[in-house]
């Protein structure tokens, strides 16, 4: 008999072990950061500009600040590391995640309001300098959607690296066939029969995510800024009525053009064979970020070939709008140390933060940062100075309806419109459901 | 047996008992009821305010067109893999156990490779055979057109993509299942078979009549690893491959509970899809179960 009350107490003592090393993670965190020095938490996205840049800029600001020790969460994929952490109640103190995410992160903190008001960082002097932050970020970059969620002039959202958008082209392509860039969407579509002629496909896009950048700058050109605000809120009228009818069908026919095999490679796996298609003077227009150039630097590609980039054409001639890709910094509501985590988003508008965001490509909106740029940056940020007028925002936060997604619906039913499954007119019916429903 | 032994007996019972249990309530139990307690509120996924719906996401779930459609997919997969994977994994199984021919270990590794290789591998390995112009598939039905054909659209054609992600679940899944296949069949007693070749049965009969019969429980058993199996696999596939598209023609049942979880914000109506994912699969074995039910055979 005592042999199996030995074996009973030693079951139980391994089981309790088993538990208890499953609890004791958190244990031990909480007490290192009880100490004197500070551990600031910092989770940041490595995106198509690399993880050099972040690394620079955490050491600058732990060295400008003795007793902090930043820890840097960096990810191609940030969302699968930090969400659940998060869902455990494990907070960063300060978030680089821009919207427009496949899985919607910074959507889903902007839904359930799980943000710290940062309007108080603007009036931060920057760590190391005398300067405001207010003084050094470029106008039109706040108080609009994307930094203001609720629109109630709080801001929530802090503005990091900016980037025009708009179509990528081959610039050798055009030059032999004698082909004038296209400003009118009317000069596009002509553009696009030439093409034709020689086997060329007029469009073509990596996965429909790509279109956001163009329809935005393309409801702009329809009908303004009211217009786009509108359309970004949901608003009835804005896409059934005479403009929205517009749009679709200038998309519609747009994408009908487009190259064959774009929708079979319009995944997260072929995507760069469709980007492919440029490279190879397969296709003409693609619409695209900077980063691209980067991406397909080791690609083969036809003889000549030179990265051409302009606006997404307007509807009326020197009236066009360029939307901005701009990611944003936040913090948590529910992150452990705020006031360090704010100074740390002052200090990334330092020179110092600006420099080595430089090094690695991404630029940060403060002014004079277009006078630092490489040759190549500034033929894409110089597309401003050529009479494009900057667009910034996003459709506006809304309740999350079941089953409702706006972007899946506008976006996502393109490859239905591109390979013939859906006509243009069902596809703005469903865009139209969609609105009212997210509207209600 | 006195009173104390028994008493000694039944506390030594609990104790041996309560590691299992308690794991299992941990790891097990306590997730599944939360997930169908998590279904039955509207929850973005981190805020603390969680609103009590009882049973609306169901309601919304079932007039929702792009479920129906995972769902509809989901169950394509499941009944073209179960069906095609079957046939194939048994008559490769029989003809390894049965036939005795040169390189017979070497034709069971290699069947089995699919399996070892990742999904995501997998996955690359269909994108470069589907690839529209310089695919191993097309390039070969390239030799039966002129040089203008354009091609299948494998990946693009939203009628035909479903049938594509069918046909790489079924190429990864046929070795696994036959290596199964063939463990019961190597325990079938030869007398059988040539008790049945001397009454003059042919292969094919000896087939229907012999090893069918006596594989029975095997083949059951699999039915039920089938639905599981293809309602995981064909998520972590179209996951890698083609991301629910072209416009959700591949969206299976837990690529739309994932999206609508974590992508749409709406997490309670992302638990409400598991209970639908969790109710079905268990129906859906039991009904196979019961319909398969034969009396065991022993030899």
């Amino acid at each position: 008999m005592k042999k199996r009350w030995l074996l009973a107490a030693v079951v139980m003592a391994a089981s309790t072990a088993l538990l208890a090393a499953c609890g004791s993670n958190s244990g031990s965190g909480a007490n290192s950061s009880s100490s004197s020095s500070k551990t600031l938490n910092v989770a940041a996205l490595e995106g198509g500009y690399g993880s050099a840049a972040w690394k620079a800029v955490v050491k600058d600001f732990g060295a400008a600040n003795p007793g902090v020790k930043v820890k840097l969460t960096i990810d191609k994929k940030l969302e699968s590391v930090v969400s659940p952490k998060m869902k455990a109640g494990d907070y960063p103190d300060v978030v680089h995640l821009a919207t427009g995410r496949p899985d919607a992160l910074t959507e889903t903190m902007i839904k359930s309001k799980g943000m710290e008001d940062l309007s108080d960082v603007k009036d931060m002097t920057i760590p190391g300098e005398k300067k405001k932050v207010s003084d050094v970020l470029m106008p039109g970059f706040d108080g609009t959607l994307a930094t203001e969620p609720y629109a109630d002039g709080k801001t929530y959202m802090m503005p990091m690296f900016y980037a025009p958008t708009g179509f990528f082209y081959n610039a050798t392509l055009l030059k032999d066939n004698g082909w004038a860039v296209p400003k009118t969407m009317d000069e596009l579509m002509a553009l696009g029969k030439k093409a034709e002629a020689k086997g060329i496909a007029l469009f073509t896009y990596p996965t429909t995510g790509y279109l956001d950048s163009m329809t935005y700058s393309l409801l702009a050109d329809i009908g303004g800024k009211k217009y786009f605000n509108d359309a970004m809120g949901y608003n009835h009228d804005a896409w059934a009525g005479k403009e929205g009818t517009q749009y679709f069908n200038l998309v519609g026919n747009l994408v009908k053009q487009s190259a064959k095999t774009t929708v079979a490679n319009a995944n997260n796996e072929n995507f760069r064979k469709n980007q492919q298609l440029i490279l190879d003077n397969k296709a003409v227009f693609m619409p695209n970020g900077t980063w691209v150039t980067s991406e397909m630097k080791d690609a083969p590609r036809a003889k000549g070939f030179k990265w051409g980039f302009m606006a997404v054409p307007g509807v009326k001639a020197d009236d066009q709008y360029a939307y901005t890709y701009f990611e944003q910094i936040w913090v948590p509501k529910k992150a452990k140390n705020k006031a360090l985590a704010k100074k740390f988003i002052a200090f990334m508008y330092s020179d110092k933060a600006t420099k080595d965001f430089l090094k690695g490509g991404a630029v940060q909106p403060v002014k004079d940062v277009t006078k630092q740029l490489d040759a190549e940056q500034k033929t894409f940020y110089s597309v401003y100075d050529n009479g494009a007028k900057v667009l910034v925002g996003s459709f506006q936060n809304a309740k999350a309806v079941e089953g409702v997604n706006m972007t899946d619906t506008l976006f996502g039913e393109i490859t239905s419109v591109t390979n013939g499954t859906k006509s243009i007119s069902q596809w703005q019916q469903d865009v139209v459901k969609a609105a009212d429903q997210l509207r209600e | 047996m006195n009173g104390h032994a028994k008493r000694t007996r039944s506390v030594f019972i609990t104790l041996a008992l309560a590691p299992a249990i308690i794991l299992m309530t941990i790891f097990m139990l306590y997730p599944v009821l939360s997930v169908f307690q998590m279904s039955l509120f509207r929850w973005g996924g981190y805020s603390a305010d969680k609103e009590f719906i009882g049973f609306a996401n169901f309601v919304t779930l079932s007039k929702d067109m792009n479920f129906i459609r995972s769902m509809q997919n989901t169950i394509l997969l499941i009944v073209l893999v179960t069906v095609v994977t079957l046939a194939f994994a048994l008559v490769f199984a029989a003809i390894l156990t049965r036939v005795k021919f040169l390189g017979v270990g070497l034709f069971r590794v290699i069947f089995y490779i699919p399996n070892i290789l990742s999904i995501v591998v997998i996955s690359a390995i269909f994108s470069a055979i589907y690839d529209p112009s310089q695919g191993l598939l097309n390039s070969v039905l390239r030799i039966f057109h002129a040089s203008s054909w354009q091609g299948v659209q494998w990946l693009g054609n939203e009628k035909l993509v479903i049938f594509s992600v069918a046909f790489a679940l079924i190429w990864q899944a046929i070795g696994y299942y036959m290596v199964m296949y063939m463990s019961a069949m190597a325990s079938i007693p030869e007398d059988l078979y040539e008790s049945a070749s001397l009454d003059g049965a042919s292969v094919l009969r000896q087939f229907f009549t012999i090893t069918i019969p006596l594989t029975w429980n095997t083949i059951r058993t699999t039915l039920t690893f089938f639905v599981i199996s293809t309602i995981n696999l064909s998520f972590l596939l179209v996951t890698a491959m083609t991301g629910g598209g072209p416009n959700g023609s591949t969206e299976v049942f837990l690529s739309y509970m994932y999206k609508q979880a974590n992508t749409n914000s709406a997490y309670g109506y992302g638990m409400a899809i598991g209970v639908v994912v969790f109710v079905f699969s268990f129906a859906l074995s039991a009904i196979l179960q019961a319909i398969t039910k034969r009396d065991v055979y022993e030899f």
